[in-house]
């Protein structure tokens, strides 16, 4: 029996028991202490990423006015739609018609992929070759927070370990001074909120760290205006004086010195972080290729330069949302404005990456919590064009680290369902794991009884997706 | 389906062709077909048939199991698996030792030892295959015999499988659900707490640590059952008292901090974070449960009361069942014997209102009440019996003896059960003191956005107008709700459709977006006034109608389609492998067979079963829950508060019995402490009283000899010292409220809204259709320093502060706190706005209530409930207060400021755009501040330095 591995399964029952030990206490796992950190456990498969930018589109972006052309539903528009079966709510409920895309098509690079004419900067052949546009997965719920939950943690009731929190468990964070994971929002907070990147089960440190983009970067990062630095860390000095007092009162008790580190990570904290989201130190070009300097792409091209900047100094795992993807109606001015907000970030992001040699290091996932409906119904008495929601299609692409380029899976000729490779949501985060370097099925966590993981039940490998 | 029949097939003649080996006796032979089929072959379809055998088109590895042939063969390596009579070499066992290859993958489905030696007698016997015949010859034999062999068997109301129905289970892993004796107390002059604990120590050469000194015992009670520190008068007299009789100071002390109103409070607090509480119903929409406020006082009553513990159950899970029996019966006491007020009992029912659930258009009805009842018989389980039924949604349970037929028959016990907010008078003692204050901001809220939102209807109207005029048809102009009807029913007619104007004519896009906005925010404010009706958020009895969650209320008499779907008595059936589509067989009412406790309306046929009537199904599920032969309920509820005084329960998963569950360390202490708590009336207080006389709640957290510590109790599993605990993030920041001052300490009402971190307060939060209202405190100071346990719990959005100290989300049932350390502890600890304010207003109070600086470091640190600092502390205290009070002379702060209206963006879903409108912050027009750093003198500034330090020190944060 190879002791390592027992010590292993001993060694997780103890975490599950008695949180706030030495090795966990800190904000970010410890590089150099790979035997205590998780992830240190892991043998790496044969990984190519070593960071994660995930970005989500809330609300769920129609699949069929994105990457998807349906040629057919240029024949069915306004048509009335039947549905067979039972109707089971709300939304299939009403007078129900056929919706054709607003939009025209192109093929971009050598892979051909397809991409509705509103993506300028993706289609450019040195971007659209990197990607790998996924067009078989599906997801249990048609509401958006179960939805948005289940693709976030795996769980569609929440709860439980957000997949950037996973990851950073199993990885750990290569920047003792920031946190491992990191979300940016647009303007407001999804549905379901701080539950779309809550650590569940796993100890605190894993959570995601919203990282604001106006005031504090960190909540309450540094003290108040009338209290500096100086005055800071004459306070730490004396609280470190009464709390070495009360080590020796309290001799046997471990969590103590653990507690008292924190302080000091903390005041490191707020020297580093400031550093890191300061972008007005880039040059201007890079500013201007994200599109900082225009006002439709300078919200979601700051977010993704962030998260250049972040994925750069260490941290794994950092989440982008932008909203109102939500078109049950007027979907051509509304989707043509968000593809346009996400067009001109997403492509500098990939090219940046590239120049700077870190594509192949970095896994990039662009996604939503489902797709939508070939079909709409009548809304406020007038013939909405817009688009239910669909959790039997959607897409999603990847680029970066381990990454095949190309096109995986099809959807049926109206982009109702999924019909080839034909994958649930825990085979992505499978397969994303995979990308990292991380096995589901060994990256588990003892708690409530047993071991727990992201796919919940274990998944499979979407090896088309898979270099 | 034919591939089924070929594997059939295939198996009866391999199975034949398995001849035994030549030299072996037949009882040998007879006891190696048994090994393979009650214990290998089992093991091999639940381990490994998964990937190596249920589909025979996609074998991983190409190994496929399913075969004696196959098996030995071996997978894509192309050496064989299994070598006949040498485990050593065959790379099955090395897979399964997870040495070489990690079979099965994951860590959940990984052989235990005893597994792993199975398949090693099995290899090393010669690998026995016996036919099917002989199988299945085995198998009845062993079901038909009294004596189930190895283990020990269930008796339950049936599986999915006769494997599953007939399998034993190892004693220890079924502990709970046995029936068990009082144990005696062994003897000895000790408490009986300790006797039970000596026994255990007894084993080791440990003793248990001495007593903790009275300072420390009195902090560590004051906290236990109040949750606040003691004040520095107590301290001097229970130090005086403890001096003189222990034993009666320390008693003494237990009544009365049992009888104050804050113990409820800070007990009532744990039972909410096991049932999560929570003031908004999460999803979507995050919807207000506008009266949820009453059913947590009620928790906070009951456990003030010392309500018996079975009838807090009976009241939560079917109180009104309780009331029709007081109705029908002559004395007006129902079946327990007692009078419930029926208010109370329709706010009772608010635990079958908790955890997220919500059912909108864009929900599929079935799915939305299965998402509600198998949250519900999942909650009951957990909470009550400590046996989370959820994992037999989908399959019979894996490890614990509950078969999915059980799960649906409790699923049937509420199958009639429908959530509504129902009628129920204010009762007399219920805080109705913020109502009127409450009501005025509702409204002028409402006011503010239905203004705001009638402005655009208006253009809309006068565009439309214009519209039909241009047209020629003017006659023909009707208001917006018509023009909806019209363009429904004319949808499919071009010609009639373009007699109508466009929905937002007259508006620009932007107005689009805000109007949506304005809607959404008169929708919200109108719910709210639901707070001061006479309402609880309850359930009734009736069959599934389904309306949309933003409104629940029971059907009205005259809908008489509601009524048609109101009194259809929903059949309930099992759902295989979970989903509503997959309809399996019919169910009756019913409880956990496998606990063989019957109810009081099984019969002979059924014991188990429950009324198939429309009422009184949960009254009585709830009175076999509180049966005193139910083996679960009682031990369920004396671990959990043993949990609490200790950090840790005797059974160290209070939420878990079952087999994967930690074991209880003391089993015969956990079955004393439940029988001797039933038969002395469920009486929680009593408990307490009990556990916390023990030596062992009063040991010191230090053991005099660490060494041998560490080598007999690593865990400390013996209870030998006590463990030291970090405080709630309740206890935090109530203690800084008690400590400067500020605290008030009303008890219940309407949730109250405390100052939180201000960016977090105004960051905009999306629910369905907009965006949720601002978080904007309450006005007073008294209004919003209340009590934590009273603060509005928003699913969606939670303090701060709180959230970063551990306090559960309420979407999952929380057993024990959290309480790691992690940086953001220290931001909010050392830099929030909050933590600012209550250091200035301890300063301030310092400076009010003693002379000298060095008196004010003292009396800090006692108000704190902290021991009294030595002298060189005082003076490391003093020195740095005068460095600070130069500090903060030149570096004065600026005055606090609060924002009475904030602009709003928002990307609209209709335009893709940004659209902007203002929000109306009425709670700062009018707002009374918490005392500000600019209104105070540098050397308050400088003590509050002081009291800063305070707060964040080790001492401070932990109870020893």
């Amino acid at each position: 029996m190879n002791p390592f591995q027992l010590n292993r399964r001993n060694f997780l029952y103890g975490l599950g028991s008695s949180l706030g030990s030495v090795a966990f206490s800190r904000l970010l796992a410890d590089q150099a202490d790979t035997d205590s950190r998780p992830g240190g456990r892991q043998k790496k498969d044969a990984a190519k990423a070593k960071a994660c930018i995930m970005l989500f589109m809330e609300g769920g972006p129609s699949h069929i006015d994105t990457f998807d052309p349906k040629p057919k539903l240029e024949q069915l528009h306004l048509n009335k739609f039947t549905i067979e079966g039972p109707r089971f709510s709300g939304m299939s409920r009403g007078n129900r018609f056929y919706v054709k895309s607003p939009f025209k098509f192109r093929q971009s690079g050598q892979n051909e992929i397809a991409m509705c004419e509103h993506f300028q900067h993706l289609s450019d052949p040195a971007v659209a070759d990197e990607l790998c546009v996924f067009r078989g997965c599906q997801v249990d719920s048609v509401n958006h927070p179960t939805a948005l939950y289940q693709m976030n943690t795996g769980n569609r009731l929440g709860g439980d370990p957000a997949i950037g929190s996973w990851v950073t468990y199993g990885l750990g964070s290569e920047n003792q001074n920031l946190p491992g994971y990191v979300v940016m929002t647009e303007l407001a907070a999804p549905q379901g909120g701080s539950g779309n990147w809550s650590n569940g089960f796993l100890p605190a440190n894993f959570q995601g760290t919203l990282l604001r983009s106006k005031g504090s970067p960190i909540l309450d990062l540094n003290p108040p205006d009338w209290k500096s630095r100086h005055h800071q860390r004459a306070n730490l000095d004396v609280l470190n004086q009464l709390n070495q007092e009360s080590l020796k009162n309290h001799p046997q008790h471990r969590d103590l010195l653990a507690r008292m580190e924190n302080y000091e990570l903390a005041f490191r904290m707020q020297m580093e972080v400031p550093g890191v989201v300061n972008i007005e130190e880039e040059p201007e070009h890079i500013q201007s290729l994200y599109g900082l300097d225009n006002k439709e792409t300078s919200s979601f091209g700051r977010q993704c330069l962030m998260a250049r900047k972040l994925v750069e100094k260490g941290v794994r795992f950092v989440q982008i949302f932008s909203g109102g993807w939500d078109s049950h109606d007027f979907i051509e001015r509304a989707h043509k404005k968000r593809i346009q907000s996400i067009d001109k970030p997403i492509a500098a992001l990939i090219k940046d990456l590239k120049a700077r040699g870190m594509l192949d290091d970095t896994l990039i996932v662009w996604t939503g919590e489902f797709g939508r409906t070939p079909d709409n119904t009548v809304r406020g008495g007038e013939t909405a064009i817009g688009r239910d929601h669909n959790n039997k299609a959607m897409n999603m692409f990847f680029a970066g680290g381990g990454v095949k380029p190309g096109i995986v899976g099809a959807t049926d000729e109206i982009g109702q369902s999924a019909v080839e490779n034909v994958h649930p949501v825990r085979d992505v985060h499978v397969t994303m794991l995979h990308l990292m370097g991380l096995n589901d099925n060994k990256l588990t966590y003892f708690h409530g009884g047993r071991f727990k993981q992201l796919s919940q039940f274990g998944g499979n490998l979407i090896d088309e997706i898979i270099a | 389906m034919k591939s089924k029949v070929a594997l059939i097939t295939c198996l009866l003649i391999l199975g034949a062709s398995c001849a035994p080996s030549a030299g072996q006796n037949v009882s040998n032979e007879d006891a190696q077909a048994k090994l393979f089929t009650l214990q290998v072959l089992p093991l091999l379809k639940s381990k490994c048939f998964g990937c190596h055998g249920n589909d025979p088109d996609n074998l991983q590895g190409d190994y496929d199991l399913r075969t004696r042939q196959s098996a030995l063969k071996g997978g894509e390596s192309g050496s064989p698996a299994i070598v006949v009579g040498k485990p050593g070499a065959s790379p099955l066992l090395e897979a399964i030792k997870w040495e070489g290859l990690e079979m099965p993958p994951k860590e959940n489905d990984r052989l235990n030892e005893q597994q792993i030696e199975i398949i090693r007698q099995w290899i090393q016997s010669g690998a026995a295959w016996p036919s099917q015949e002989k199988q299945t010859e085995i198998k009845k034999q062993l079901w038909s015999s009294a004596d189930p062999g190895k283990g020990m068997r269930l008796e339950n109301s049936g599986g999915l499988s006769e494997e599953w129905t007939y399998r034993t289970y190892a004693p220890e892993d079924v502990w709970a659900f046995q029936p068990f004796e009082k144990p005696k107390v062994p003897a000895t002059h000790k408490h009986p707490i300790d006797a039970f604990i000596e026994k255990e120590l007894d084993k080791t050469n440990l003793e248990m640590a001495p007593q903790a000194d009275a300072a420390t015992l009195i902090r560590r009670a004051t906290y236990d059952l109040t949750g606040l520190p003691p004040t520095p008068d107590e301290v001097t007299q229970f130090e005086l008292a403890s001096q003189q009789n222990h034993k009666k100071a320390w008693n003494d002390l237990i009544t009365r901090l049992l009888a104050r109103p804050q113990y409820g409070e800070r007990w009532g607090q744990h039972w909410l974070d096991v049932v999560r509480y929570a003031d908004t119903s999460g999803m979507s929409n995050d919807f207000e449960r506008s009266n949820a406020w009453r059913y947590r006082d009620y928790v906070v009553r009951s456990f003030n009361q010392n309500k018996p513990y079975n009838h807090f159950v009976i009241e939560q899970l079917a109180a009104d069942d309780l009331v029709r029996e007081q109705e029908k019966s002559e004395d007006g006491k129902n079946a327990n014997g007692y009078t419930i007020a029926p208010a109370e009992a329709q706010v009772a029912t608010g635990f079958l209102r908790m955890g997220p659930w919500e059912h909108t258009a864009m929900s599929p009805e079935r799915v939305s009440r299965q998402n509600y009842l198998d949250d519900m018989v999942n909650s009951i389980g957990q909470t009550f019996l400590s046996v989370p039924l959820r994992c037999c949604k989908c399959h019979d349970h894996k490890s614990d003896p509950i078969p999915t037929r059980d799960y649906y028959r409790f699923y049937a016990a509420l199958a009639t059960t429908q959530p509504a907010e129902m009628k129920a008078a204010l009762l007399p003692g219920e805080n109705q003191a913020a109502f009127s204050e409450e009501r005025t901001h509702v409204e002028a809220l409402l006011d503010y956005s239905t203004k705001e939102r009638e402005k655009l209807y208006a253009k809309r109207e006068v565009a439309a107008r214009k519209w039909y005029e241009e047209r020629g048809i003017a006659d023909q102009y009707v208001p917006f709700n018509k023009r909806q009807i019209l363009g429904r029913q004319k949808f499919f007619d071009e010609n009639e459709a373009a007699k109508i104007p466009p929905r937002f004519i007259g508006l620009t896009s932007e107005e689009e977006g805000v109007l949506k906005v304005r809607e959404g925010e008169s929708r919200i404010w109108t719910r709210r006034l639901e707070r001061f009706q006479p309402l609880a958020q309850s359930v009734y009895y009736g069959g599934d109608i389904l309306v949309n969650s933003r409104m629940l209320r029971p059907p009205n008499p005259k809908n008489k389609k509601l009524m048609a779907k109101h009194k259809t008595m929903p059949t309930s059936h099992i759902y295989e492998g979970g989903s509503v589509e997959a309809m399996g067989q019919q169910v009756t009412p019913g409880v956990l067979s496998a606990l063989q406790v019957s109810t009081y309306h099984g019969d002979q046929e059924d014991p188990y079963s429950l009324p198939k009537v429309t009422d009184r199904r949960r009254i009585a599920l709830a009175r076999w829950i509180t049966k005193k032969d139910n083996p679960l309920t009682k031990r369920s509820i004396v671990n959990r508060i043993w949990n609490y005084h200790f950090g840790k329960g005797l059974a160290g998963n209070p939420n878990n019995f079952g087999a994967t569950g930690k074991k209880p360390t003391h089993p015969d202490l956990l079955n004393w402490l439940a029988e001797d708590f039933v038969d002395h009336g469920w009486r929680i207080k009593r408990l307490h009283r009990l556990i916390m006389t023990s030596a062992a709640y009063q040991a010191s957290t230090t053991h005099p000899d660490k060494k041998q510590l560490d080598a007999a109790d690593p865990n400390h599993d013996l209870l030998t010292v006590f463990q030291p605990r970090r405080l709630s993030a309740e206890e935090i920041r109530d203690s800084l409220l008690a400590a400067s001052g500020e605290l008030n300490p009303s008890v219940g009402g309407l949730p109250a809204r405390p100052e939180i971190n201000l960016e977090v307060a105004l960051a905009p939060r999306m629910v369905q259709f907009s965006l949720a209202p601002a978080y904007q405190p309450n006005r007073t100071p008294e209004m919003r320093n209340r009590r934590s346990i009273y603060a509005y719990r928003i699913c969606g959005l939670a303090d701060p502060m709180m959230e970063v100290f551990n306090r559960p989300k309420p979407d999952e049932s929380c057993e024990v706190r959290d309480t790691a350390s992690v940086s953001p502890q220290v931001f909010t600890l050392m830099n929030s706005d909050s933590i600012t304010k209550r250091s200035i207003a301890m300063a301030s109070r310092l400076e009010k209530e003693a002379e000298s600086i060095e008196d004010q470091i003292r009396l800090g640190f006692a108000l704190l409930g902290l021991n009294q600092p030595g002298e060189g502390t005082v003076e490391l205290l003093v020195e740095h207060f005068e460095k600070m009070s130069r500090y903060h002379a030149e570096n004065p702060p600026q005055p606090g400021d609060y924002p009475v209206e904030l602009a709003r963006s928002v990307v609209e879903e209709f335009t893709g755009e940004t659209c902007h409108y203002v929000e109306r912050l009425d709670i700062y027009e009018n707002y009374v501040p918490d005392l500000h750093p600019a209104d105070v003198k540098p050397g308050t500034r400088a003590l509050a330095d002081i009291c800063l330090l305070l707060f964040n020190s080790n001492e401070f944060i932990y109870v020893y």
